[in-house]
């Protein structure tokens, strides 16, 4: 796949405050990518450098091959979902999604033909009087959608879309998201903090932190493999123990992990055990470590239930098992003595303190 | 006293407020222009005969109709000037906006009086205007062209009342999202194109609010008239206000004044009406 738009050592700041570290990112012709981070990542600036609403303190920005980094808003080729709409209230839907092909002076025919056209892509058709403010949530975000579609742009910023919508509407929401990218074959560069949008809807992800990259993968990669503590933490739930490197393997209270070489003999190292990877009382396999812990807590939420653990080799460290629910977990009570088993290769080593 | 009483007697308190200084007066003055005068003696009567003589005059509807052009061409300079100031208060950032509107807003704090006297002497023979064009060689000599005329009264009331125009259209400009701004110019409109179909309609409620404010001022405005307009001064405040201090016909100031008010009251229904279909 092409490259389509460039982010060459990109930074920003905003008098002594660097927001943007010098970042350098690369989307492909086609992929929907998300930049997901906590508030304060620098996420939204990098949409507003791409989208021209404020430029870059350093570094060059390329669409299609040429340099668009002075090149205003109103020239840019691509378009924008706020996270607000931002729909002209003074329009109606027509006018709203229509407002850029008006602009480029497009015969009052072909405007209306792909008004509709576009409505009709965004599951709208037949709202083309009703105001904004006639307009639920989810209805606004189409027709924001539609306005951004409707002059064919070969990208599209988003800028958390689905924040303002209830829980229901913004899964629903994701998956046509999703399916309206695969449909229009344009590429989508979205941002978010939510990680679970960001896992069900992007073909790669940008996990970002305190104004830069932390990690660039797909969901699987980041979810499988965190580069971090920080995308470890961040980006789904993680069990953390931490440890020493001796002979090569991570040593802590509840056993040794074999450690990846890039680890130095004697420096502070983590594992990062995913929750649901975490096993009690079953047959152990040569390759587990074995703990007694006591049962803390018991949690059911539907088709998981969360057990809390308190090892007793290491009582301060609290272990967090995901398990399909069933009888004999929902007989487990408090203060319970299981055996746990985590097997060695399910934990990923990292270096304790961020690069 | 009971809570309850004491409730209904602050909502009594404070619905009096506008009856006792807004409704009684207004009311007082719509009865009166009913009444007429005998030898100097206001009587109490139900005729309508100050009424007609207003309409069979053929000098007080002319100046009436004289007086509502010239209040409106006031109204026009003054957002034609408000609005252009109201723009670029809204363009700065931070504090020196705040900083601007707080200098546009000062003359407000200012005796009225002391503004006319001010325009007065920027206008007069002697005047700063006439002496700057004198200076420059514009003039040769100092000119009576802005003063004790038509023109005089339509400067002056326009930068009088110029407050009145700039911080309604800047409030409504204010309250336009800076992403609606982003998303015109995002979907390819260029600055020019962003200002006439997104800031400009966005604005015209606010804009035609000051329009009002200057209009319904100038139209009760009888002072300026007086002082800067000289012969041409003569406008319907001036004839009202007449009515009661010189000619002591109460009742037919009245009925005059009521007709104003009557012309005030269906101009801002006009303008609300316009202003809902702006939907915003």
């Amino acid at each position: 796949m092409t490259v389509l738009l460039e982010l060459d050592a990109v930074s920003k700041s905003y008098g002594a405050t660097e927001v943007l570290r010098p970042t350098s990112l690369e989307v492909k012709d086609g992929e929907f990518l998300t930049i997901l981070g906590p508030s304060g990542s620098g996420k939204t600036t990098i949409l507003r450098l791409v989208g021209g609403f404020a430029r870059p303190t350093a570094g060059r920005i390329r669409f299609d091959g040429a340099d668009v980094t002075n090149v205003p808003t109103h020239k840019r080729p691509f378009n924008t979902v706020f996270q607000d709409y931002a729909l002209f209230p003074h329009m109606n839907v027509a006018r709203n999604v229509g407002y850029g092909l008006m602009l480029r002076r497009r015969p009052k025919r072909e405007i209306e033909n792909r008004v509709a056209e576009t409505l009709e892509v965004v599951g709208l058709s037949g709202m083309l009087d009703r105001y904004p403010s006639q307009l639920s949530g989810g209805q606004r975000q189409r027709v924001a959608l539609a306005r951004a579609l409707v002059c064919d742009p070969r990208l599209i910023l988003l800028d958390e879309p689905l924040a303002a919508l209830d829980a229901g509407l913004r899964r629903q929401m994701q998956l046509f998201l999703k399916s309206l990218q695969r449909q229009v074959r344009t590429t989508f560069l979205f941002v978010t903090h939510d990680q679970e949008e960001a896992t069900t809807m992007s073909d790669r992800i940008v996990v970002m932190n305190v104004g830069h990259i932390e990690q660039i993968g797909t969901p699987r990669d980041i979810y499988y493999a965190p580069a971090s503590r920080f995308v470890a933490e961040f980006f789904g739930d993680n069990n953390i123990l931490g440890g020493t490197i001796s002979d090569g393997r991570l040593q802590c209270a509840l056993g040794a992990f074999p450690a990846p070489p890039a680890l130095v003999e004697g420096s502070a190292a983590l594992a990062a055990i995913r929750p649901e990877k975490v096993r009690l009382g079953t047959a152990a396999e040569p390759a587990d470590i074995v703990f007694t812990a006591a049962v803390i807590d018991v949690v059911f939420a539907g088709a998981i239930t969360q057990v809390l653990l308190r090892p007793n080799a290491s009582p301060e460290a609290i272990i967090t098992a995901k398990l399909t629910s069933g009888a004999a977990i929902g007989s487990l009570a408090p203060d319970a003595s299981v055996e746990v088993r985590i097997a060695r290769e399910d934990a990923v080593i990292l270096p304790a303190a961020s690069p | 006293m009971s809570p309850r009483l004491a409730r209904i007697g602050l909502f009594v308190a404070a619905a009096s407020a506008p009856v006792v200084f807004v409704l009684v007066p207004i009311a007082a003055f719509l009865i009166m222009s009913f009444w007429r005068v005998e030898t100097s003696q206001l009587v109490p009567d139900m005729t309508v005969a100050n009424y007609a003589a207003f309409f069979a005059s053929d000098t007080y509807p002319r100046v009436f109709i004289e007086t509502l052009q010239l209040c409106a061409i006031v109204a026009v300079i003054g957002v034609a000037l408000g609005y252009p100031i109201a723009y670029l208060i809204w363009r700065q950032h931070g504090r020196l906006r705040y900083v601007l509107l707080l200098l546009f807003a000062i003359p407000l704090f200012m005796s009225y009086i002391v503004k006319i006297y001010t325009m007065r002497s920027i206008l007069g023979l002697q005047g700063f205007l006439n002496q700057g064009l004198v200076t420059l060689g514009i003039l040769d000599q100092p000119s009576l062209l802005f003063i004790y005329n038509r023109l005089a009264i339509l400067l002056t009331m326009a930068v009088i009342f110029l407050p009145f125009a700039i911080l309604p259209i800047y409030l409504s400009l204010e309250r336009i999202p800076r992403s609606l701004v982003h998303a015109s110019a995002d979907l390819g409109g260029a600055p020019l194109a962003s200002f006439r179909y997104v800031i400009l309609p966005l604005s015209a409620p606010g804009t035609i609010v000051g329009a009002l404010f200057v209009f319904v001022l100038a139209l009760g405005d009888f002072i300026t008239p007086q002082m800067v307009g000289g012969p041409s001064g003569f406008t319907i405040g001036r004839v009202i206000w007449s009515q009661f201090g010189l000619a002591f016909n109460w009742p037919f100031g009245a009925a005059m004044a009521s007709l104003l008010l009557l012309v005030a009251f269906v101009v801002i229904s006009l303008a609300a009406l316009i202003a809902r279909r702006q939907r915003v």
